[in-house]
Order: C-alpha cells, then structure tokens, then sequence
C-alpha cells in the first residue's frame, strides 16, 4: 500500500506533535510516524520542567530568551498541562558568590522576570529547603506535563486531516538522485509495511535523529546526552528549585503531581536505545540534592529514570548563526548540507521550546514546499484544555466531591484514578497498551509504583480486549501488559534499591510471583519479559551497575 | 520492670509459632512486634517446598536440605512434626488445613490468572487441590465491580494450557475455564469494596445464603452441562469462615474455593486470628504495634528488650530472645545507600552477595534475586555466628525469613522454614540450660534509664 502526502514527519514526540499541527494549520497534509507510542523517547523522560529560562541566563542568553518567551506561549495555548509552581534560584553555601552576584542583571537581559525574595519568605512557602541559603530569586519556572501536551498538539493536527501513526517504524527509504521518493515504514505490532510516498520528509526524531538521516543516505552526528532523574515519593517542595550556579548534576528539584523529581545528571552515550543508569550518578544526584534539601535521604526513593537528550554534535553553519538561531536546537537543510533536496532535520532544543522548534522547522518547510502561509500555532489554545485554567494538584479530589464524594470507583488509588476515566482513555485509544494507559491517565505512577492498580487495570485492558477479540487474545494481551509493567517497575527501581524502596519492590516481588503466580504467565503466548513496553533495553542490553 | 522468660520480635508464622510453642512448654513468653507481618498478605496456605523439578512437598524439602547452607539442612527434621502441631493448634479455631508432605503439589489459579504450585492449603482452598475429572469445567466466579478479581481476564488466562504448567495428564487442569460476574446482594451502589468488606457481608448468616442463591444461579447453566468447580475471591467470612463453607457447601451446585487476592489477605488474617487465640489461651503476651527500639546485652547474653510504647519505652528484662524480624519485606534486614545490608537490632553478621549482584536485571529471572538468599547465618541450634562460624549471642534463636541461604521465590519454601524454625527454636530455648535462665539483675553497665520525655 502506498500513501501520499505532503509532509511526512517521523517522531512523535514533543517537537514532531508540535510539527505536525504548525504544519495541518498551515494546510500541508501530513502524516507523522512514531515508533513507539507518542511522547515515549526523551519526551516522556524528560523532568517535568517548564523553564523560565533562569537556568539559561548566563550560559546562553538567546536559549533563555527563547525559554521565556515560549514559556508564556505554553501557558497560554496549553493551560491544562501546566502547573504553575513558579520557580526559586537559590543560593546555597556551595554556590559562587559572583554567579550570584550576577544573576539578576543577566536574568533582566534576557529578558527572565526574576525577583528577589527574602529568606524568611523562602523558608516560610518551602520550609524543607535547606536553612543555609542566603539568596533566592522568584522566577516563572513551571511543572509542563509532556503527554497532554503531546496529546493536544496531534488532536489539533488529526482534526485538520493530518494522519497520525503511532508503533510504525521507518525502516527504509527509497531515493532517487537527490530525492527521498519513498518511505517504508513497519507497523511493530502487526509487522505490516506500508509506503509512504511523500513530497518532503521532516525527521524530528530526536536522539535518533542520526538513524534517519543514515537511512536517507546521509550523516548526521548526534551525540545523545543521558540524563538521570530520580522520583521522590511525596512533593518536598510545592514549587520548582533550581541551583544559582552554573548549570550542572543535581541542581533541579520538580513538584510533578504528586511526587517531585530531581534532575539530572548529562552522561554521553553511545546509542540512544542501550544505556544503563550508574551507581554513582545516583550518589552525586543525592550528594548534590541534599544541598537543596537537607533531608533527602530520609525521604523515600520511587524509581531512578533517564532519558536522551538529542545533542546535536556538529557546529551550527555560519549561515544558520545569521538566521539567530540559538545552538540550543538547529534546523537542517540536507538538500544545502548533504544533496538531499526534500529531507529537513530538526534537532537539539528541550520541551519547553517545541512550539518555536516546530514553528523554524515548518518555516522552512514551507519556504520549500513554496507555502507562504503563516505560522498560528502561538496564537490559538490547544484543544482539551478544559476551562482555560492551570492544572491544580487537587483536580481528581474536587471531581469525586462534585460526583458524590468517595464513592466513584478507583482503580488507582494513589492517583484518584477511577475506572470511568480509564475506560474513557480506552475508548479514544484502543488498541493500546497498559504502558499508554499509564502515560495518559497517570495510572501507577504515585506512591505505590503501580502495586495495587497494575491488575486492575490489566483486568480492565483485558475486558476491553474481550469486547474487541477471542478470548485468548485477552489473556495475551492482559499478561503482555502487566508483565511488561513489573518489568519497568522492577527496571526503575534497581539502581536505587535500598532501604525502604527495596522493601517495597521486596514485598510487591513476593506478592505478583508468590500469592499472584506472576511467573506462570510467563512465555505463554511467547510473552516473555523482555523489550518492555517502549523503554530502551537498558537493564537488559547493559548492567546497571557500571 | 516486666520480664519475660523469653521475648519474641516479630509476629509472623515463624514469631508465633515459636511464642505458642514455648508457652506450651510452660515458659513465660512475650511477643512485640513493630506491625504485622507476612500473614496479613500471605496466600493462606503452607509453603513447606516447591523447587522446579520437584513432585511433592517432601520430596523438595528433601532436595532442599541437600543444598549446602540452605536452612532446611538443619532444619528439615523440625519439620513434620512442627507443621503437625500447627495444623493440630489451628484446628483449636475451626481452622482446617488439607493436604500432605508426600502429596503431589498441583497448579492452583491465583487471582490474576495464573497459576502456584501447592499441596497444603486451609480447606477454603483445597477444593483446587482435587484433581480434575474428564469434562469438569472452571467457573471463575466474582462480585460484579469488585476491583480485585476480574473473572473475564481470569478465565480468559486461565484458558491457556501453558498456564498450568508442562501439561502431564488431562486431570492437571479444567477443560475450560468460564468467567462469570454475580450481582451481590444490596451492592448494586457500593463502589470500592475490599475483600475485607465483602468478607463482613458473608459473616452475616442471611445476607450470605442470599449471595449463594444468586452465585448458584449464576453458575447453574453450565453446572447443568458439565461437572463444575467454582474459583471465588477469598472473601468468603472472617470470623465465621467455617460457617460460610457449610453454607456454601449446602447451596451452591458445585465445589467452591477461593483463590487469595492482593492484600489485606482473608485466609492470612484467619490465620494470624487462630494463632493469636492459640498464644492467649497459653497465656503468652502479643503486642502489635510498638516496635522494639533497642536490645541490651551483657557479653554474649541479651539481657532486656527495649520498645517504644505509645510516648514513653517499655524495657523487658528477658532470659532469651526469638529474633523473628523477617527478612527484606518484614525488615529484618535493611539494604542501605553504600551497599552494606544490616541486621539493625543487634548488628548481627549478615551474609549477603555484593550489591551490584543483588538483584538479576530480569524481575521474573528463573534463579529469582540472588539477595533473596541474604540472611543471618546459625548454628544448628539457630544462634546467630559470625563469618568464622563462632555463636555471637548464646541466647538467641533467629528464626523464619532471617535465615540465610533459602530462595524463597525460587524454592517456594517460606513457610516451611518459618515453621521449621520455630519448632526448633523452641526446642532449644525451651529446655531449661544455663545460657536461657532469667539474669536475676541487669549489670548496672546496660542500664540505660532516662527519665521519661513527653512528647509533642
């Protein structure tokens, strides 16, 4: 089977969901393909943090400028995946006394509101931080849930005709001279191979944006850049905390919902699908966030994560550099660069800039394409956004006291997740996974890590599955589900297993192979444990422990 | 000051069973324990041995304690006499258990469909245990709504003949399995119903006969085809279980067991409920919920136990000590940041691989965790040694998931070992020796008496 279209972007991420809807809007069809489910690669393992562009001001001026200004543009168009925590740079006894001499005028240069607050005001709105800081600035920084936001852009998209393909994989591509004629892409769970024969091809592939420009015949040398995270069980802080030094490990603390998330570490690596997570990332993350927070290690670990950054190795082109361009990210040409007259890569940047990211990326694409019309995705609100408000923390708790109270049905406790919800979430993206469940309803990603809700909510994929096929495809796709879902749990939890999150994963383990039987469900149907979900190999491919 | 002629930490199956058993034998016994412990998410059942490759419960005790350093080679004689008592002291409450050492261990359905390979099991759930005849069917069977059971995912897994195991004959497993949701009485505007919930219901006499008249109804058109056995969650009563099976028995068209759900455990907390009866009818003490902060000893003796009441400590002067903290899960042993894995009580030796093997990068790895064999290394007559094999503390036993050396995910041998253990433990300090007897007074040395504080 064959498919035209106008514009085939290949990554479903934040950047590419951004692409596909600056494109639709524009009137280009399109058709985007992801290898996995959206916002599943560095996306949905990112930190959670909106920047004010503080982090920035020193380093990269320009980078924070564009923080800022795409900042206020996500709290605009994208309301409801953004809690507004606000942000404090704050200077503890290890920071230098000229970085934080320094900040405030930087931060007014480019352009970051930052304002000073005193100490006793610091310690009075976050009193766990610790009592020897002697500066903090107030900046806008913000807690932006990447899988809404992914959602939003790509339901904007879908409803102006473009076509969205999540679990198909770009495995070849046909050029003819300096043009890609057509594209081969497999859908990884049915192994179907559909062509796409398209007029341009947009690679927002990210970290793996290298793997698609060698399979149009070009180079493109990405030098993904690890970062670890590690999630706290319970909110130490109600707004985000960053260091007053320059950028570096461990300086980032981030309210996500109910837990908070300390990031991160930059580790290169040599393939974005294989990477461990070390031992000693996990002591200097510790080391440097009981500098923030002097009680950390009192607190309780839930998982260790990492995700890759897509940096971008080579040095930008003095021609991109007189377009402005910040080196945070960069739109290529390979038709200037390589002879490849209708492939545009994107690549570099971080969340909180995909709209601008897709906004220079559909520019070009246009100026190619001979499209004049302009971008508009800066001017108009996201669809489900509800109300236009920001997203509170105590959402699902006020919808139970509207609906009677504490009688609606959870399945996932931790999150208030109720079976209407899940089953809604079903009904939208069927067939899916438990994993793409957990991404768009939150599902076991509080405090008890999935423990309680995995069966439920395998009970209920299962019951979905029913309605949909034989009975034996219910059970496989069930037990793939919570198989594949223990195996990500267990995976996030090994490197920081100790104390009271190794009981815990000590407890669950005895409970799903003792009491459940878990180990019987294995290899049945040839489900075996391993390629979880649409996590990279790491625990499989490389010890952990480095 | 209270003293104790021996005081248990820990109240799970092995704490317990050491604490009635002394009592039994005439010893003043105290049990503190920090909270509860593995019976209140337990299966129900007696784990005694299931290592792959092994067709009877004896005959994995018996591979078992051929392993070197496993707790069964000093162990596996205490066994069949312990677990006897057990089963003989449960009964006390109406608590029946069924099946034998020397029984073929068989593939009981768990509540996520799977399957767990057991042979003795409390008599709720022993109907599993019967072999399946030609044609007989398997009705999953649960409360419509009811979260922690999911009677169309159940069967539908529970369908598949991999499930239960490398198929040998035909009566290993039901030749279909059906999954049917039952509206229970008065329930149709209940949301978020735990088994502890249900469980309540079916302790009322009517509302129960009422809920089997419908379970029956529900299951009767494929009774009426087919031999049938009913798979139910186990909620079925706490306090008047047995009561409920009669019913049971008395109403529906076929056998009914129930299969243990995620926790709080019914058939656990029946259990810990008639071992509790069975140490107060001996008069022994349990205390649940205050945890023992420190122990004091003089040399290699303990001599009092220090506990954090509600807002002062409790100190109890003690002759011996039954170490019944648990493993991981319970813990007994705590892993920390640096790598090092403790015993925090007494410091004890604990033996344990190097941290970066603690765990196989696979959860569901067919070896299990290599940590799972971390534990305090004994004697034969359960005192703690060190690396060197030299007794650390003459008057203390460890008993149950503390041990060294057994893999419980693998070789499926918790409980045995808990009630092994305990039986031997008891046994020890039970006999009146030099090393147990009541020091008449605590060297002045561990005396450490600060005046009470109030707390905020």
């Amino acid at each position: 089977m064959t498919l035209t279209t106008d514009v085939l972007i290949i990554g479903g991420g934040a950047t590419g969901a951004g692409l596909v809807r600056d494109l639709a809007r524009r009137g280009l069809r399109c058709i985007l393909v992801e290898k996995g489910d959206l916002g599943t690669g560095t996306t949905g393992r990112y930190h959670g943090l909106l920047h004010s562009g503080g982090r920035y001001v020193a380093k990269d001026p320009i980078a924070a400028r564009e923080c800022i200004d795409e900042n206020l543009i996500v709290r605009r168009i994208a309301p409801a995946c953004v809690e507004d925590t606000g942000g404090y740079f704050v200077a503890t006894p290890d920071d230098p006394e000229d970085y934080v001499e320094q900040f405030p005028a930087a931060c007014a240069a480019a352009g970051v509101p930052a304002e000073e607050v005193s100490v006793g005001e610091l310690r009075a709105r976050e009193p766990a931080l610790n009592p020897a800081i002697r500066r903090a600035y107030r900046v806008p920084d913000a807690s932006l849930e990447p899988w809404q936001l992914v959602d939003g852009n790509v339901t904007d998209a879908r409803s102006r005709g473009a076509v969205i393909l999540p679990y198909h994989q770009v495995v070849a591509m046909q050029r003819s001279g300096g043009r890609i004629l057509g594209v081969d892409v497999a859908d990884v769970r049915s192994g179907t191979i559909t062509t796409i024969a398209p007029r341009l091809v947009a690679s927002a592939a990210g970290a793996w944006a290298g793997r698609v420009a060698a399979l149009a015949g070009a180079t493109l040398a990405m030098s993904p850049g690890k970062g670890t995270m590690l999630i706290f069980n319970q909110r130490m802080t109600d707004t985000v905390v960053n260091r007053l030094h320059r950028p570096a490990d461990g300086d980032i603390m981030v309210p996500v919902h109910s837990v908070a998330i300390l990031g991160t570490t930059e580790v290169e690596v040599p393939d974005p699908d294989h990477y461990g997570i070390g031992r000693e990332e996990i002591a200097l993350l510790m080391d440097e966030g009981e500098k923030l927070f002097p009680d950390i290690r009192a607190m309780r670990l839930l998982r260790a994560y990492a995700g890759v950054r897509p940096l971008y190795s080579e040095e930008p082109t003095t021609e991109d550099d007189g377009r402005g361009i910040s080196r945070a990210h960069v739109v290529i040409d390979h038709g200037r660069r390589d002879g490849i007259d209708n492939l545009v890569s994107i690549v570099g940047g971080k969340v909180t800039t995909y709209r601008l990211m897709a906004e220079q990326t559909a520019d070009e694409i246009c100026r190619k394409l001979g499209v004049s019309a302009p971008c508009t995705t800066a001017g108009e609100i996201l669809p489900g956004q509800g109300d236009g408000s920001f997203y509170w923390l105590g959402h699902r708790l006020a919808d139970h006291e509207d609906t009677g109270g504490g009688d609606a049905e959870l399945i996932c406790e931790c999150e208030m997740l109720t079976r209407s919800a899940i089953e809604t979430f079903l009904d939208a993206r069927w067939p899916c996974s438990l994993d793409d469940v957990r991404r768009g309803t939150r599902l076991g990603m509080g405090p008890c890590q999935g423990g309680f809700c995995t069966f439920r909510a395998a009970g209920l994929v299962a019951d979905r599955a029913a309605a949909a096929g034989g009975d034996t495809a219910t059970a496989a796709v069930a037990d793939r589900a919570l198989l594949d879902f223990l195996a990500e749990r267990h995976r996030g939890t090994r490197p920081i297993a100790w104390g009271r999150q190794l009981q815990e994963l000590w407890f669950t383990t005895g409970l799903y192979q003792g009491v459940l039987g878990g180990r019987s469900l294995i290899d049945v149907d040839g489900n075996g444990t391993s390629g979880a979900g649409n996590l990279p190999d790491a625990a499989e491919s490389e010890h952990v422990v480095r | 000051m209270s003293s104790a002629d021996v005081v248990v930490i820990g109240a799970g199956l092995s704490g317990l069973n050491a604490a009635i058993a002394l009592a039994e034998g005439g010893a003043r016994v105290e049990v503190i324990a920090r909270g509860h412990a593995a019976t209140h998410w337990m299966a129900g059942g007696f784990d005694v041995a299931a290592p792959p490759r092994s067709g009877s419960s004896a005959d994995g005790l018996g591979q078992l304690a051929a392993l070197a350093g496993h707790p069964y080679a000093i162990l596996a004689g205490s066994l069949p006499a312990g677990l006897a008592r057990l089963r003989e002291i449960l009964a006390e409450d109406g608590l029946i258990y069924v099946g034998e050492l020397d029984d073929p261990l068989r593939a009981v359905p768990t509540s996520i469909g799977g399957t767990r390979r057991v042979a003795i099991l409390p008599a709720g759930q022993s109907a599993a245990l019967v072999p399946w005849r030609e044609g007989e069917r398997l009705v999953a069977c649960g409360p419509a709504r009811f979260k922690d059971f999911w009677p169309t995912a159940v069967a539908a897994s529970l369908s598949r003949a991999a499930v239960w195991g490398p198929a040998r004959e035909p009566a290993d497993r039901p030749e279909r399995v059906d999954g049917v949701s039952v509206e229970l009485p008065g329930l149709a505007d209940r949301h978020n119903l735990s088994g502890m919930d249900l469980a309540r219901f079916f302790d009322d006499p009517a509302w129960r006969r009422e809920a089997f008249g419908r379970i029956a109804a529900a299951v009767d058109p494929i009774a009426r085809r087919s031999p049938v056995r009913i798979g139910f969650p186990a909620v079925l009563g706490l306090t008047d279980h047995a009561a409920v099976l009669d019913d049971a028995a008395r109403i529906l068209p076929a056998p009914i067991f129930e299969i243990p759900l995620v926790p709080p455990s019914l058939p656990g907390l029946r259990l810990f409920r008639a071992l509790r009866a069975a140490l107060r009818r001996r008069r022994g003490g349990l205390v649940v919920g205050e945890p023992v902060v420190r122990v004091e000893v003089d040399g290699r003796s303990v001599t009092r136990v220090v506990a954090s009441a509600a807002v002062r400590e409790r100190t109890l002067r003690t002759g011996a000590l039954v170490l019944a903290t648990g493993g991981i899960a319970g813990g007994g042993l705590v892993g920390r940041a640096d790598g090092r894995l403790e015993e925090p009580l007494l410091g004890l030796p604990v033996e344990a691989p190097a941290v970066d093997d603690w765990l196989a990068p696979d959860p569901f790895d067919p070896d299990g965790h290599p940590l799972e064999a971390a534990g305090v290394r004994t004697d034969g007559d359960l005192r703690p040694v060190d690396a060197r094999g030299r007794v650390v503390f003459g008057n203390v036993a460890v008993v149950g998931a503390l041990l060294a050396g057994q893999r419980y995910l693998s070789q499926r041998c918790g409980d045995g070992v808990a009630i092994a253990s305990a039986a031997r433990a008891a046994e020890v300090l039970g006999t009146s020796g030099p090393s147990i007897a009541p020091s008449a007074a605590a060297p002045a040395a561990t005396r450490q008496r600060r005046p009470a504080k109030r707390t905020a």
